[in-house]
């Protein structure tokens, strides 16, 4: 990680992780590339790795320096089935946090966790 | 006076974790089939309980916890992730463990501090 201000133990208010930003960024990038689509297991595995990257790029370009991020992406088919997911972190409160959003067609279902941990 | 970092690389242990969290699944959600009602409760014990586990080890990490659980229905299920971090000594794994009634996956993320 280059540049000045390595000392840094605390991200200033610009740089801290911001869950409505990312939950903007997650949330445009899923409705334009899964609105319409249908399951297909085929494909769906390609389409979850390409998202986990696409999502991860772009809120990687979104200011959050300092920060190492983690995406999840689930996609599963809608049969009228029970789906719970749940998650708990071991983390720095103060400079840790995480967005989420959950995306429902007639045919899909597609959950994306982003998790940003700060550097010290 | 002891240090608590020598000063060597700390590398996530995939394999010791897969173990840790299979034993958690196991106590919790073995031998029962899936039910509404308590869902929840299963996937906050388990979420709690690999915690905790993996706090015991007491490694220099920051933990993140994933399950999800998923009624057998012949539906279809892909979890993919994508992770900025330090390849040399961060590390995630993922654990799949179904019965006769449900699926359950749970996927462990360590960073470094």
């Amino acid at each position: 990680m280059e540049g000045s201000d390595t000392y840094l133990i605390r991200p200033n208010h610009q740089h801290k992780f911001k869950p409505a930003i990312v939950k903007e960024c997650i949330r445009e990038i899923v409705r334009e590339r899964l609105s319409g689509m249908q399951y297909d297991p085929e494909e769906v595995p390609e389409l979850s790795r390409s998202l986990a990257d696409c999502i991860k790029d772009k809120v990687k370009n979104s200011g959050f320096e300092r920060y190492k991020l983690v995406v999840q992406v689930v996609i599963g088919e809608q049969r009228g089935q029970g789906v719970k997911m749940s998650s708990r972190c071991l983390w720095d409160s103060d400079t840790d946090s995480y967005a989420e959003d959950v995306f429902m067609n007639d045919s899909l279902f597609c959950v994306v966790a982003v998790f940003g941990s700060y550097y010290y | 006076m002891e240090e608590f970092n020598s000063g060597e690389e700390v590398v996530f242990n995939t394999d010791e974790a897969s173990v840790s969290v299979k034993e958690c699944i196991e106590g919790v959600i073995g031998g029962t089939d899936y039910n509404q009602s308590k869902v929840n409760q299963w996937t906050a014990s388990i979420v709690e309980h690999s915690l905790t586990h993996l706090v015991k080890q007491g490694r220099p990490f920051k933990y993140i916890v994933n399950c999800t659980i998923m009624q057998k229905s012949g539906a279809g299920l892909h979890t993919a992730n994508s992770c900025y971090w330090d390849t040399a000594t961060d590390g995630s794994c993922t654990v799949r463990w179904e019965n006769r009634t449900m699926y359950c996956v749970v996927s462990v993320f360590a960073v470094t501090l």
